[in-house]
Parts: C-alpha cells; sequence; structure tokens
C-alpha cells in the first residue's frame, strides 16, 4: 500500500471511530460512573448490593403506590388557576397519608440501609469540599424546629427546601419521582416532593 | 427667588433622567429581547418598583420574555400568594403578552410547575428555543442528580450550533458573603458547560447584581436583586466586574447574531450597567474551556460599557 493511502485509510478509521471513543471523560461522568458503582444492586461491584437492592424494591413500591393514588382529582395538570393547584397537592396529600396510615419510621430506610447511607454520606464531608458542603447545608436550612421529624407529616410550606450538594446527591441511591433526598440539619429526609410529604427519615445521618 | 431655585432644581435634573433612563441595547429587527429577574418573590417596595419599571422600558424596549432565577414566591405558595407575589405586581407585563419561564429555587415548591404562565410545562428543569439560534436551558440547581445530567448532557449535545444559555438559582461564581460561588453544584455542572459550549448563565440567590468576569469562556450573571437586598454583602473580588448591593434591580438583554447585548436597570431606572459579549469559535466538544468562548466588548456598537465601580 503507498504512504498517501495508508494516510487516509488511517484518517478514516480515527473518523469512524466516533466522536464517543476519542472523546475525553469529563470530571462529571467519573464522578457519576463513581456514585453508580457504589450504589449498585450488582453484588459483583458493590459489597452493599443487598441492602441497595432491597431499598430500591421499598422505593419503587412508594412511587407505585403514589402513582396509583396521583389520579382524578389528586392529579396535577398545567393550569392558569394556582387554587387548582393547591386543591390537587391537597387531596394528593390526603390520599397519600391515608393510605399510609400504618406507615412507620424505619420502614424505608431499615435499620440495614441506615449505616450504608451514613458510610456513603461520611466522605462527602471530610476536607475542603467537606467544609464546602456543610456551609451549604447550613446556608440553605429551614428555621430549627421546624421540620418535623414524622413520618407522613408534611413538610412545612413555608420553609425553605433545603439544597442537596450536588456532590453528595450523586453518591446516594437514585430514586424515582416524586421522591427526593434532602438533608435538615444533621438528618437525611426522603421526601414525597408532589404530595410534600414526609416519608422517611434517618437522624444523625451525617456528623457535621 | 425660591421659584427661582425650584426651577433651576428640576431643569438641572432633566438631563440626568434623560440620560439614567436612556436604553443602551441596539433593538434591532429580528433580535431575541428579553428581560431577567431573580429572587423575585416578596413583596413590597422593592418588587412593586422594579416591576413598573420593567412595564415602562418594554415601551422602548419590546421585550418578549422574562427568565425568573428562582425564589419566585417566598412563604406560603396557596392561590393568594401566587396573586399578591407574582400575577398582581408584574400584570402590565402579563396583560401586554410577556411570557415567563421561571427556574425553581430553594424557597419554592414542585407545585409551580404546573402554574402556566411559568412556562414549565410541568417539569423542574427543561428547555425552550424562542428563536432559531437560540436555546435556553432551566436547571434546578437545586437537586441536581443523575438524572437530571444526563437530561442536561443529552440536550446540550442536540443544541447544536445555538447560542446555549442557561439558567438556575445558584450561582457557580460569586462573591457573596452569605453564600459565595456554590462550589458543589459547579464541580457537576461546568465540565458540562465547557463540553457543550454554553455560552452565558444566568443566576440568582445573592441578592444583589454582579458581572462576573468570563470564567472558562462561559459568562457568568447574577441577578438575584429584583425584590429582595442584602445591602454590604458583596465583597468585591477577583471575579466581579461590576455589583451593586444598594439597589434592586432587573436586566434587560438582546441577542443578535453572536452578539449579547445587556442592560442592568435599577427600581429607579437608573442603568446600572450595560455591555456587550460576544461569542466565537466552533462549537466542538472540547475539555477545560469551552470551544464558544465569549468576548467581552470594549466598545460594542452602539452601546458603551456600563459605569465601573
Amino acid at each position: 500500500m503507498k504512504p498517501m493511502r495508508l494516510v487516509v485509510v488511517a484518517l478514516l478509521a480515527a473518523a469512524c471511530s466516533g466522536p464517543s471513543a476519542s472523546q475525553p471523560e469529563t470530571t462529571t461522568n467519573v464522578a457519576l460512573q463513581e456514585g453508580a458503582r457504589k450504589t449498585s444492586t450488582d453484588p459483583e461491584v458493590n459489597p452493599d448490593a443487598a441492602a441497595m437492592a432491597e431499598f430500591k424494591a421499598r422505593v419503587d413500591a412508594y412511587a407505585a403506590l403514589h402513582k396509583k393514588l396521583a389520579t382524578g382529582e389528586a392529579k396535577q395538570k398545567e393550569t392558569h388557576d394556582a387554587a387548582k393547584i393547591n386543591a390537587r397537592t391537597d387531596a394528593l396529600t390526603a390520599k397519600v397519608q391515608a393510605a399510609r396510615a400504618d406507615a412507620r419510621h424505619g420502614d424505608i430506610f431499615t435499620p440495614e440501609i441506615r449505616p450504608v447511607f451514613r458510610r456513603l454520606l461520611a466522605p462527602k464531608l471530610k476536607g475542603a469540599d467537606g467544609r464546602d458542603v456543610k456551609a451549604v447545608l447550613k446556608d440553605d436550612s429551614p428555621a430549627p424546629g421546624t421540620v418535623p421529624f414524622k413520618v407522613n407529616a408534611k413538610y412545612p410550606d413555608s420553609q425553605p427546601l433545603p439544597t442537596v450538594p450536588a456532590n453528595v446527591l450523586i453518591t446516594l441511591p437514585p430514586l424515582p419521582e416524586p421522591l427526593e433526598y434532602r438533608i435538615v440539619g444533621q438528618h437525611l429526609l426522603l421526601l414525597d416532593t408532589s404530595a410534600d410529604l414526609i416519608v422517611d427519615y434517618i437522624l444523625n445521618a451525617i456528623t457535621t | 427667588m425660591r421659584r427661582v431655585v425650584v426651577l433651576a432644581l428640576l431643569l438641572a435634573s432633566l438631563p440626568l433622567a434623560t440620560a439614567t433612563q436612556e436604553s443602551r441595547l441596539p433593538n434591532k429587527a429580528g433580535s431575541v429581547r428579553f428581560a431577567i429577574i431573580g429572587d423575585s418573590g416578596e413583596p413590597g417596595t422593592g418588587q412593586t418598583a422594579v416591576a413598573k419599571q420593567m412595564a415602562s422600558w418594554r415601551t422602548r424596549f419590546p421585550f418578549e420574555f422574562v427568565l425568573m432565577m428562582g425564589d419566585n414566591l417566598y412563604g406560603t405558595e396557596r392561590a393568594r400568594d401566587y396573586a399578591k407575589k407574582f400575577e398582581q405586581p408584574y400584570k402590565a407585563l402579563l396583560d401586554g403578552g410577556v411570557k415567563f419561564y421561571a427556574a425553581l429555587g430553594n424557597h419554592d415548591d414542585g407545585g409551580q410547575t404546573q402554574y402556566k404562565p411559568f412556562n414549565m410545562d410541568g417539569r423542574k428543569y427543561y428547555t425552550f428555543s424562542p428563536k432559531r439560534g437560540v436555546r435556553f436551558f432551566a436547571i434546578d440547581s437545586n437537586y441536581v442528580d443523575q438524572k437530571q445530567l444526563d437530561w442536561l448532557d443529552k440536550e446540550l449535545a442536540s443544541s447544536g450550533s445555538d447560542w446555549k444559555i442557561v439558567f438556575f438559582h445558584h450561582p457557580l461564581y460569586s462573591s457573596g458573603a452569605t453564600h459565595g460561588s456554590a462550589d458543589a453544584q459547579r464541580q457537576l455542572l461546568e465540565p458540562i458547560f465547557l463540553k457543550y459550549g454554553v455560552n452565558v448563565a444566568f443566576t440568582g440567590h445573592e441578592h444583589f447584581y454582579e458581572r462576573i468576569h468570563p470564567q472558562k469562556g462561559v459568562a457568568y450573571f447574577i441577578i438575584g436583586s429584583s425584590s429582595k437586598l442584602r445591602k454590604g454583602d458583596l465583597r468585591k473580588s477577583s471575579l466581579t466586574v461590576y455589583g451593586n448591593d444598594s439597589a434592586y434591580s432587573f436586566m434587560l438583554a438582546e441577542i443578535d447574531g453572536d452578539e449579547l447585548y445587556f442592560q442592568t436597570i435599577s427600581d429607579k431606572g437608573e442603568t446600572l450597567d450595560a455591555g456587550s459579549i460576544k461569542r466565537a469559535g466552533d462549537v466542538a466538544p472540547n475539555r477545560g474551556v469551552t470551544t464558544q468562548p465569549v468576548v467581552p466588548q470594549s466598545a460594542p456598537s452602539p452601546v458603551q460599557p456600563g459605569p465601573g465601580k
């Protein structure tokens, strides 16, 4: 093969490898991959896989229940009328509270999963990054004593929702809608953001 | 004699009033014209004055939509709150057909996504394109999880050569004493911005106005002073091009071709800051610095840079 042809073939081969193959990983991707490994339900990559799988099953069950209840008068849809948004939220809140009247602390954050969460959170609170994380948590916190640590209680609508630092969030197991994590003081909340309800919590999940 | 003094004072004030009310935007046919407000949901004299100025300025600069940087409604969010904190103060703009596009702040409930006047389409993060070649991305910076990062990556990847303008609540760069830069959010969002050539980021959270020196080719603005002020909180730093923590404010912006013009205006109608940025380079995935850096224009035509402070 002539040298010119070789160059053309080489260039074509490089082009065919596609942008994803030649593109460098971003630090975001690296962080996401690390988070995915630590929260995986695959026992070959994660020693906490069994606890993670159990947690996933429990939050998925909650999401399925929520979906079943968010119908009729409790189904949100876009509107110009804020009163309708309020009414639908109130209806959903009442339906979820009634359906989960027997729910207890620890139903989702079981005793087995709580130490796993504490282990996942601990490294993010150390060093310079940890100082930033603590500052954010303190910065956006609701007023002390305003959030009830009680399953099925409403998150107070006059209080801000504390921001979860992104580097902390990606180390935790992903959640189905409408669930979100929130950190209030040293405690981790599992929040239904559509019904504004506290689904479960871990006390002293972090040490500040 | 007293009448003469009063008349002289009135006459002296006229040129100043004219100068401060002067539009520094080109107002070109076919351009994309919009306004930006942040932390706007606290009813009171500041919010009322800003809303009135926006309506007044729209008669000269007919912006079509308003970006909201979050904390759209402080405190409770019953129907009366939507009326008092949003519908009444911005009535003139709403009646005039101006669309609002909201991002969520830490004081906002997810129910706002269902409120049609906020144009969120039921989602906490979304994208829209008001005109070919320009695309906006509303990010929920309260909760940057893997799902949202995947969405942002995908949407930016498919936005081609458009202007890419992101807006969200928490500033990735800030000289604020109370909050400061949102480092945790920056760790994950900035690499994606750089990878796909985001040009501009508008944010709020800090209750002041700050224009940041472009960071790795991305222009950052903080406009969190549209209804609340935290006087004395801005500690001007090496990040600051211009800042003001003593006046309620909003921003007007215009995109024409590869240039974005901006003018930041106080509740009294005074121009606090103005200028333009130009994007350059080609869109191609890169690492470490955006491949479409914005370049501040020292003497853009026809506008002039705003006052230094």
